[in-house]
């Protein structure tokens, strides 16, 4: 699989062009500013381009749809962390601490820090990209559909496990998450199950309508309903950059999550919601202070931020090696690159050597370009905390419909997302964890269809999912994310029990 | 500042939504098309459908073969049902894209619509269907294959994405009914998308896919997986050692199409004028590229060929399903 470090420099060469510099520059803004909108995603961004890249030539139409790919992943965080409300299910995790952060009138080293390790993971994923690409396609080959059963089983477990001392509704929460992913059709039998006659739900609720419902317009009415209220003294914004303290506590979770969430890329189909999330739990469980997660721990923003952009470099792995689109995006690519007469397949390495590795020094300038832009516009976008309420949450409520719109061109998705507000409403008044409904219904589908796959090929037997060492080891952690709480919860009572002078920590 | 950054946002917004917006003038009622046109893609940007309807429009608008402005809109859902309830309603100057499952939805139970619903305008192109193994895989030929089903439908794992009932499912039906195995065991492992189904072979998770040439064969220029057939009535280009179904003794010739149609009730000179304009456009050398870039065939038939030709498909298609056992 050679990288040959002259290949490598003519692409970087290539991708310093003046026009793929611009090119560059116009997808990454461009990602960021869909990324940010609610339900504006990278797909319908590069799905829209695809008549502008009708004349382009292939390497720089695929640098310009790569760019708005990894630059809707910095966009994503901005509206989760300043406003809850997150756009895509990468962006999810951010909304953990980020949210809290943003309250507490630290928004602006959350912004920071979100843009820092993004940088950093996107930098570790292309790296590995660079030396690993072809050995990790042949390795997630590996994961059929036992093993992807097992790897969601694995993340809805952890999912499940942040809502410690909520269990019970945690588990409530992730069961109307799996019941919602049963609608549509049945891909194993071709039988439609709960659309009620209504086409448009044959192939299953969009969750980005759910996601767009729940945060976006639940936030909405949150805030309407709690109008009257006082809302305290004005929000600041708070420093602009991170504080050396900050960066140690961030330094090893970013470092982590970043191979973390390409490895999780590279998974066909996975993408970077299980990335971002996974790489959240992880670290607070590896925590000294997990007790400051979901309370503005900036290292809970800094985890998945550097997990969900190395993931979006990893999705490009099986699409560049094997012509395997891993994410709604890359299949849409997939779709622009074949109109320009690019096949993409195990033999474009080959073929289009040049352009891959142009495209990998691309990701290289993107990515700092991003940090720059995102660093840039942190002073703009923080003055979405001075907006009056009165204009800032109708703009949002305009926002999620145009935005569900672009998804499916369907007006029964308005009804949707009016009724899924109304149960974020519900969730936030009665303190329900919103992830693991959301996450339940991103994975929920795929993990049934993985489940029943399974069993077919193993003609009923249920020993198919202890059968490969990938199995095993998803299996082993999945207990151990579960009941990895009661342990530190045992080990902290001996602990409280030795030392009874108590510590003088943050409770 | 922040009125600003709102108006910018708003700004963009209304840039990008601006391309699935349609814009109408006066119905003149003189001439045929009086405004602008409009195409559907009863699915989402990225597949065979969107693809066509954004080639057809960037051909007959690039080569001036008809000067109306063209907007593709994509309506998902249902397997085209969305799009398609969408077309029914609208006037002469909406069309759509489609495919045998505008037959195969009716069949199977999952639509009132057929297409006799609709104003059959064309068929435009087809692809043909592969059948292909991991490359270590026992299995070296069609006819192994086919006696191995025949012994015991269930020894195999079968790939196919993204549903039953559709071209690459029913082919393998068809062929291996030709055949004389019980197809209504076989045992069809159902993904979401082609290349879910290529990842599912090259990792050895199933024994068999069925699925388009063009999906299958990168894969097998790389030499990652074998073809066993295609289901063409001669070899193809680029694939000339592959041996069709027919020369290994199982009777049957396979198109997965890709045509036009109308709302109902176009009127005589709206059919004709789309005769000629499709016919203009199949010809020229911007189609034929894009043809050749995806992998698709021409396979065009002018209005009343279509229809007949949909009529020998509805029975063929009728029969199939039913020996399937996907419809009761």
């Amino acid at each position: 699989m050679g990288v040959d470090i002259q290949t490598l420099m003519e692409g970087f060469k290539t991708a310093m062009q003046p026009m793929n510099l611009l090119w560059v520059l116009v997808g990454g803004f461009l990602g960021t500013v869909v990324g940010m909108l609610p339900g504006l995603g990278p797909a319908t961004a590069v799905a829209v381009l695809i008549p502008i890249t009708f004349g382009m030539d292939p390497t720089s139409a695929l640098i310009l749809m790569a760019a708005i790919y990894y630059g809707a992943m910095y966009g994503g965080s901005r509206s989760s962390i300043l406003l809850n409300t997150p756009g895509d299910g990468s962006a999810i995790a951010a909304t953990f601490d980020g949210y809290p952060m943003s309250q507490q009138g630290r928004a602006g080293q959350a912004l920071a820090m979100s843009a820092i390790a993004s940088l950093i993971g996107g930098v570790i994923a292309v790296i590995g990209f660079i030396f690993l690409a072809k050995p990790l396609a042949e390795f997630a080959l590996q994961f059929g559909p036992a093993e992807y059963f097992l790897l969601m089983v694995f993340t809805l477990s952890a999912i499940v496990s942040l809502s410690k001392g909520n269990m019970v509704k945690g588990f409530i929460s992730m069961s109307v998450g799996l019941l919602l992913s049963t609608v549509g059709v049945d891909l194993q039998s071709g039988v439609y199950r709960f659309t009620m006659g209504i086409p448009q739900l044959s192939e299953g609720i969009d969750f980005l309508v759910i996601i767009i419902g729940i945060y976006a317009v639940g936030e909405v009415l949150y805030n309407l309903v709690s109008i009257d209220k006082p809302k305290g003294d004005k929000k600041s914004v708070g420093k602009k950059w991170i504080t050396k303290d900050q960066w140690k506590v961030s330094k090893w979770p970013i470092l982590r999550s970043g191979p973390l969430g390409f490895l999780i890329g590279v998974l066909p189909g996975a993408g970077g919601s299980i990335a971002s999330m996974l790489s959240y739990t992880t670290e607070r469980q590896l925590s000294k202070r997990q007790d400051q997660f979901g309370k503005g721990a900036v290292e809970g923003v800094a985890a998945p931020e550097s997990a969900n952009n190395a993931a979006s470099v990893g999705a490009l792995i099986p699409l560049l090696t094997m012509g395997i689109p891993g994410s709604g995006t890359t299949a849409v690519m997939l779709g622009a690159i074949i109109m320009l007469g690019v096949q993409p397949g195990p033999l474009l390495f080959q073929h289009n050597g040049d352009m891959v590795w142009s495209l990998v020094g691309s990701m290289f300038i993107g990515n700092i370009f991003l940090v720059l832009i995102n660093i840039l516009l942190l002073g703009l976008l923080v003055k979405i905390l001075d907006t009056p309420a009165k204009i800032l949450y109708p703009v949002i409520f305009v926002l999620s419909f145009i935005g569900t719109y672009t998804l499916n061109y369907s007006i029964i998705d308005f009804y949707i997302l009016l009724l899924f507000g109304v149960v974020g409403l519900a969730m936030k008044i009665y303190k329900f964890p919103i992830a693991p409904l959301i996450l339940a219904v991103i994975v929920g589908s795929d993990m049934e269809q993985n489940f029943r796959k399974s069993l077919v090929s193993s003609d009923g037997s249920l020993g198919i999912f202890f059968e490969s060492t990938v199995s095993v080891v998803l299996l082993i952690l999945t207990i151990l994310s579960i009941s990895y709480p009661f342990i530190t919860e045992m080990i902290q009572k001996r602990r409280k029990t030795q030392d009874t002078a108590g510590n003088h920590h943050e409770l | 500042m922040k009125k600003l950054l709102i108006f910018l946002s708003i700004l963009t917004l209304m840039a990008l939504t601006a391309c699935g917006s349609q814009s109408s003038s006066g119905d003149g009622g003189e001439s045929y098309p009086s405004k602008d046109l409009e195409f559907v893609a009863p699915a989402s940007p990225g597949g065979g459908w969107d693809a066509t309807a954004r080639a057809m429009k960037k051909v007959l608008n690039d080569e001036k073969i008809v000067e109306e402005n063209m907007n593709v809109v994509n309506k998902p859902g249902g397997s085209g049902e969305v799009g398609w309830k969408y077309l029914k309603k609208q006037d002469p100057h909406t069309l759509s894209v489609n495919s045998s499952l505008v037959l195969t939805n009716n069949l199977l139970g999952k639509s009132q619509l057929t297409y006799k619903d609709f104003t059959p305008l064309a068929i435009l192109t087809t692809e043909w269907e592969a059948v292909a193994i991991p490359k270590d895989s026992s299995i070296k030929n069609a006819e192994a294959l086919m006696k191995q089903l025949k012994k015991d439908p269930k020894s195999l794992k079968i790939a196919v994405a993204p549903g039953l009932g559709n071209d690459d499912h029913l082919s393998f039906v068809q062929a291996a009914k030709t055949y004389g195995v019980d197809v209504t065991k076989l045992d069809f492992l159902v993904y979401e998308s082609g290349g879910d189904v290529v990842s599912a072979l090259l990792g050895g998770h199933v024994d068999v896919a069925t699925m388009s040439v063009s999906e299958a064969k990168q894969q097998y220029k790389a030499d990652k997986v074998d073809i066993l057939a295609v289901s063409s009535e001669e070899r193809l280009d680029g694939l000339e050692d592959i041996p069709t179904w027919k020369e290994q003794g199982v009777d049957m010739v396979f198109p997965h199409w890709r045509g036009v149609m109308g709302p109902p009730d176009m009127t005589e000179e709206e059919i004709a004028y789309w005769d000629e304009k499709l016919k203009k456009m199949t010809e020229t050398d911007a189609w034929k590229k894009i043809l050749k870039n995806n992998e698709w065939q021409s396979f065009y038939k002018d209005s009343s060929e279509t229809k007949k030709f949909l009529k020998e498909q509805e029975e063929m298609y009728s029969d199939l399903v039913k020996k399937s056992g996907l419809a009761e």
